[in-house]
């Protein structure tokens, strides 16, 4: 215990005053920083231009009939309240002139009531001029019908202007609240399992190709170095997940009130206590039971060159969990027959599992079965991946088949 | 202090590397283990450390079985190796505590051995930093920092120049005077020559000779005679095959009979102009060779 504490604090020690691991988690830090002030810093050079309403862009209407012109002018001003409205009397030509020289940005040319061409200069990814203009025609359109048939103004304006009360009521779990969170969370899952598997198979195959592992097996038990290893990796990996995503919470609240109009950004700061204790779990677990096999294929390995494709198939394995639970979760169907099989197998069911408790209402039992399973694994695995390290250290030369490996550690024991 | 390994057997699947090797190793003094490359040293010693287990066999400590939580072991491993990033003070303090030192004692024992062999201004360098004798020096504290009852040195002397095997053969001279048993494992047989007073060779997994090196010596056939003369061809001639040549140009003499030594001799002093004559003693090369070469 003595031994493994100190494995412990040595390999902790190492991920801490690694400059990389140190770059990466501020640099993260700085930019979720700057993506927290953005609203303040738009705000705070919005306001500064807000006194020059000037310098709104020109849209220009055009029509035979004057009437069409100042009827729609009217509707018009209300709809694309960032533009400057005006009405032109010269030709059509005029109007492309002008918009190619950049005095007016855009133009609409009505033929009737019920149809237009729209002029811009670079028709921009994000214009949504044309289609707003659709609807606000339509309303004029219909609103003179109803005058034309014979209600008054006032009478086609309810009409036009009646809101539908409705409420939704999800009596289980929101999929839209819960999307974008479980999303996150499940991208975080996966990037910190495979950046810290990947670096807890590299640290090993570096202590065996620097022969560092001559001294190490003949100075400490093979199941300390394992665990020691990863239960450091493990704190590691947590102690930046917390920094990030605590700055990130803690930015938010300070920028909150900027926020405030962005539900989406808020839901993500919304998580219910419960499932945040649920993502512990599960990425305790699951980060375990993966590092450990990381930790062992890189003991197989005699050159760090080895690692990439030593570690391929469980990658691989980690990957396909990932895509179902992604496909799954993008289809809407989160109980569909794979995710819930998946949900008990204990490499894909920290994020399966954890996915449906998130986004569908899973029964306690199977949260415990899958669970309890899951813990299961992690210990067995956990020895298995000792053993497998305490054989493979000591063969260089080609890589033996995990198959070999595996039959030695067993007849041994 | 007794060392001694008993009868032991091990195979790594089908292939039996060691084949009831035994060898016995006292404190206050230097044991050499040799072999060939592969005759299984490596592994011999992974057994007496406990790595791994043996086959069959056992390894005991004054008659009783080794308690690894009571005897320490220093290694320095043929290959070497310690964290190259690392700095040299951190990962020696974390050897030192692995091996069961409180983290007060290992830092004193680091700063001592650095002081000792001279290393103290790279305390705080990484190690890659370092020429390659130096990081030897180095990777000889991690072997001795914890005043271990028995050390294992292996190829201890592979690249370093005369002033640092001078103080290594000190430093190794202070442990043997300290009363540990230290076990050598090399191919420079005239290291183990100056330091060890009993050997064992292993050949292909099986000890083909052990004993006194002394008495190994002496023991040895003297059925040969060294000859220095000025006027080597006139005994050449006249003894004919038996009679050879050696490298640094005196002759070596093979006698049909170990009884006839005094007669030849006589005969030679009497008749040639000779120099020395003197009865062939083996270097340790010289045997580590007869016995080894022959299984190959």
């Amino acid at each position: 215990m003595k031994q493994f504490g100190r494995i412990f604090q040595f390999e902790l020690k190492g991920y801490l005053k690694n400059k990389i691991f140190v770059g990466i988690t501020i640099i993260m830090i700085v930019a979720i920083a700057v993506a927290m002030f953005i609203p303040n810093i738009i705000s705070l050079i919005g306001s500064g231009s807000s006194d020059e309403q000037k310098d709104r862009p020109i849209m220009l209407i055009h029509s035979e009939s004057p009437e069409l012109s100042l009827l729609v002018e009217q509707y018009f001003e209300e709809a694309f309240a960032d533009y400057d409205i005006k009405i032109t009397d010269g030709t059509v030509d005029d109007v492309k002139e002008q918009i190619v020289s950049g005095k007016v940005e855009c133009a609409f040319v009505l033929s009737s009531a019920s149809s237009y061409t729209y002029y811009v200069n670079n028709l921009s990814m994000y214009d949504v001029n044309v289609g707003i203009a659709n609807t606000v025609l339509q309303e004029v359109y219909r609103a003179n019908a109803m005058i034309q048939s014979g209600l008054t103004p006032e009478q086609a304006g309810e009409i036009m202007s009646v809101q539908i009360d409705g409420v939704t009521t999800a009596l289980g779990k929101d999929q839209m609240k819960n999307y974008l969170y479980t999303y996150i969370m499940i991208f975080a899952l996966y990037m910190v399992i495979l950046l810290y598997g990947q670096m807890v198979a590299t640290n090993v195959a570096t202590e065996k190709s620097s022969r560092a592992m001559e001294l190490l097996v003949t100075s400490a038990k093979p199941t300390n170095m394992m665990f020691g290893k990863v239960l450091a990796s493990c704190l590691a990996g947590f102690l930046q997940l917390v920094a990030i995503f605590g700055s990130a919470l803690l930015l938010y609240n300070i920028n909150k009130n900027a926020w405030s109009g962005n539900v989406l950004i808020g839901s993500i700061f919304n998580i219910p206590v419960v499932l945040f204790i649920y993502l512990l779990i599960f990425f305790v677990l699951g980060f375990l039971i993966y590092a450990f096999l990381y930790g062992a294929i890189g003991s197989t390995a005699s050159k760090l060159e080895d690692i990439n494709t030593a570690v391929m198939p469980i990658t691989f394995l980690f990957i396909i969990a990932f895509f179902v639970v992604i496909f799954s979760m993008t289809s809407g169907n989160v109980d569909n027959v794979v995710m819930k099989i998946c949900s008990y197998i204990p490499f894909t069911s920290p994020m399966a599992m954890f996915t449906r408790i998130a986004m569908s209402t899973v029964p306690w039992y199977e949260i415990v079965i899958s669970i309890s399973l899951l813990i299961g694994s992690v210990v067995g695995i956990g020895i298995l991946a000792a053993k497998i390290y305490r054989v493979g250290v000591l063969l260089y030369g080609n890589r033996p088949r995990l198959g070999t490996i595996i039959k030695s550690v067993f007849k041994k024991s | 202090m007794i060392l001694e390994v008993k009868n032991i057997d091990k195979s790594f699947g089908k292939k039996q590397v060691l084949k009831g090797v035994s060898f016995v190793a006292e404190g206050g003094k230097a044991f050499g283990l040799l072999g060939r490359n592969g005759a299984g040293k490596t592994t011999a010693i992974r057994i007496l450390m406990n790595v791994f287990p043996a086959d069959n066999g056992e390894v005991l400590v004054d008659g009783e079985h080794i308690d690894y939580n009571k005897i320490k072991i220093g290694y320095l491993p043929e290959e070497r190796g310690l964290y190259p990033k690392k700095i040299i003070f951190d990962q020696l303090v974390y050897f030192s505590v692995l091996k069961g030192m409180n983290k007060k004692d290992a830092v004193k024992a680091v700063d001592h051995w650095l002081d000792r062999l001279g290393m103290l201004e790279y305390r705080n360098k990484r190690l890659d930093t370092l020429s390659k004798g130096n990081q030897q020096k180095i990777q000889l504290i991690t072997a001795l920092s914890h005043d271990p009852d028995i050390v294992i040195l292996d190829e201890p002397f592979s690249g370093l120049d005369p002033v640092n095997a001078m103080l290594l053969k000190d430093v190794v001279k202070e442990q043997i005077g300290k009363g540990k048993i230290v076990l050598f494992s090399s191919h420079q047989m005239n290291y183990i020559e100056e330091f060890c007073d009993s050997i064992a060779i292993i050949n292909t997994g099986r000890v083909v000779l052990k004993g006194d090196l002394h008495d190994i010596k002496r023991n040895y056939v003297r059925d040969r005679l060294v000859v220095n003369t000025e006027t080597p061809e006139r005994i050449m001639a006249d003894f004919g095959d038996s009679c050879s040549k050696n490298e640094d140009g005196s002759l070596l003499i093979k006698l049909d009979n170990v009884s006839d030594k005094q007669n030849v001799m006589k005969k030679l002093i009497e008749h040639y102009d000779i120099d020395e004559v003197k009865v062939f003693e083996p270097s340790l090369n010289d045997i580590f060779v007869e016995y080894t070469h022959k299984e190959i």
